[in-house]
């Protein structure tokens, strides 16, 4: 069988300055002259080249087949948010290859470039055609989602009223309607109170089962024995164990996993 | 190690499995049922050199261009009195001070044409002009979140900076159409050429928008460097004084600037001037050659957007 997903020695090399915090991520153009300047002269750095570089993901090589909800769990920085932004397109890999073979969606949080002054149905098509659907789809979806995220009363208000959990619900039920043949979720699930929480758990139990292909990065290691088939297991920026979720999760927690995971 | 392959071995055994379908046959599952197709839909690489100008996926996106241009024109008046009527104030308001001291005091000549007219008609194009290429330079970096989020091609960002501006050009035109009736002008077919000029105007600002807009990402100078930029712009563009002004044999330096060329052109259209057909072929010309070159820089940088913003 073909896999939907191939991703074929993918590495992903970060560079930090050390000159400055690590929240500045911009320099200034004098700043860049001054390094061209002094470029001739900083060559013999480069022996020490490991000490301002990382990398976030090192030689990863995995395949996922149509159908498959394979969960991608592992510490902060162990690579996981890098390998979502490299296979939604965000950030370039330093080396390898990625193919997929079906039309990507991807949640690395929920309700991107919803505007507070626009009101909920305004921010409903943007944020929907935003994540890629169609204005057609949006139009067919539209009381579902509405719905869905029992904001109806308030649909044609700013959302910048809205009330946190109405928010975080309006922007969780515009994702979950969108209809991709992969779809890539970070940790965005966990939104809302308890009860929205078993509604989104519900959809995402529906999402899996519909078919699609579903990868999934999360801290709730319960949510992938629940939801996942496979699981991937990073540590370093390399795969450290690949298997069936329960073994994956089980390991982890046994090995490196000081907290029990929430959810 | 081995103990894992296995493992792995025998869960893709279990995936095989479970759709009892054939290699080539759609795979149903639920409600979903589509053909793996031969060639990959997206393919991932590092790329070494420069990435062409992806048209078709431009097109696939251009919904997402005017929902952005549509977000950008609804949040601008959002909670002002005025709203939209801030469209003219601010050009009228210009129109009304330089018509006094250029027009009244210094009587800076305008080749027979009536000051308030002769300088909206610059003011029009120029105020479309240096807003599209400052919201255009600003709009990458307003816009992070996206960003940093979600796939799309960048390009549609400040694009849709550039075009949110024709609408307040639209309404600004309204004044332009009152100040042409009340001076006595009459409609001529000249008036056609009205709107490739806006065209091209619309393209030369998007190429020197986009171009800002991929620089500023990496060097936050354009913040301090653009206003700069379009102050001088605008002095060493004929808006309130005529290029006849400026004497014959330095006329083809002001003329180096496309802008010049095509606020020329707009007054000949409607003032019934013999049209300068020369400038608008050269502004044309140089429009295609920023274009290409802003789109070639922004292509060149968008790969490392995510990673400097």
């Amino acid at each position: 069988m073909k896999p939907i997903i191939k991703v074929e020695g993918i590495s992903k090399k970060f560079r930090i300055n050390p000159r400055e915090p690590s929240s500045v991520h911009y320099e200034t153009l004098r700043e860049s002259l001054g390094k061209l300047v002094r470029a001739p002269f900083t060559r013999n750095r480069k022996n020490g080249q490991r000490d301002d570089t990382v990398w976030a993901l090192k030689d990863v090589n995995f395949d996922v087949f149509p159908g498959e909800v394979m969960g991608i769990i592992g510490s902060n920085g162990a690579g996981k948010s890098t390998l979502l932004k490299v296979l939604s397109r965000i950030i370039e890999p330093t080396s390898g290859r990625v193919e997929l073979y079906g039309r990507v969606a991807s949640l690395l949080e929920v309700g991107t470039g919803f505007h507070p002054d626009l009101s909920g149905r305004e921010n409903v098509y943007l944020n929907g055609a935003i994540l890629g659907m169609r204005r057609r789809e949006i139009d067919e979806r539209f009381d579902e989602i509405v719905a869905f995220a029992e904001v109806e009363r308030f649909i044609d208000t700013a959302v910048k009223h809205y009330s946190s959990g109405m928010y975080l619900r309006l922007a969780f039920a515009v994702a979950a309607h969108l209809d991709p043949e992969i779809l890539i979720v970070d940790e965005v699930l966990a939104v809302g109170d308890a009860t929205f929480q078993k509604k989104c758990l519900g959809k995402m139990d529906d999402v899996t089962r519909s078919g699609r292909t579903v990868l999934l990065v999360t801290h709730g290691l319960a949510m992938v024995t629940q939801l996942c088939r496979r699981a991937i297991l990073f540590d370093g920026g390399r795969i450290v164990k690949m298997g069936p979720s329960l073994e994956v999760v089980t390991y982890y927690d046994a090995t490196c996993n000081p907290s029990k995971g929430t959810i | 190690m081995s103990l894992i392959n296995e493992k792995v071995e025998e869960i893709d055994a279990v995936v095989q499995s479970v759709p009892e379908v054939k290699p080539d046959a759609p795979y149903v599952s639920g409600g979903l049922s589509f053909n793996l197709p031969d060639k990959p839909v997206v393919t991932i690489e590092t790329h070494k050199s420069w990435v062409p100008l992806n048209l078709r996926d431009l097109w696939a996106y251009r919904e997402l261009l005017y929902f952005l241009m549509w977000r950008d024109i609804k949040v601008r008046y959002k909670q002002t009195v005025l709203g939209a009527a801030w469209a003219v104030i601010q050009p009228l308001t210009t129109m009304l001070i330089f018509t006094y001291f250029f027009g009244k005091l210094a009587k800076v000549p305008t080749d027979g044409v009536p000051y308030p007219v002769f300088v909206y008609t610059a003011l029009l194009l120029w105020t479309f002009f240096s807003n599209g290429v400052t919201s255009a330079a600003n709009s990458l970096i307003g816009n992070s979140n996206l960003i940093t989020k979600v796939y799309f091609p960048r390009l549609i960002i400040p694009s849709a900076a550039v075009g949110a501006g024709l609408v307040d050009f639209a309404i600004a035109s309204v004044l332009l159409v009152g100040l042409l009736v009340y001076y006595g002008f009459s409609v001529t077919w000249e008036y056609l050429m009205i709107l490739p000029l806006v065209v091209l105007t619309t393209l030369f600002a998007l190429g020197v928008g986009i171009w800002f807009s991929a620089v500023n990402v990496r060097f936050r100078d354009v913040r301090y460097a653009l206003p700069f930029l379009i102050q001088v712009w605008f002095f060493v563009s004929p808006i309130i004084y005529p290029s006849s002004l400026v004497p014959a044999e330095w006329r083809w330096v002001l003329h180096l600037n496309p802008l010049a060329g095509l606020i020329e052109f707009f007054r000949a259209a409607l003032f019934g001037r013999e049209l300068p057909w020369v400038a608008l072929v050269y502004a044309a010309g140089l429009t295609v050659i920023v274009l290409a070159y802003a789109s070639y820089t922004f292509r060149r940088m968008e790969r490392s957007f995510a990673e400097f913003i």
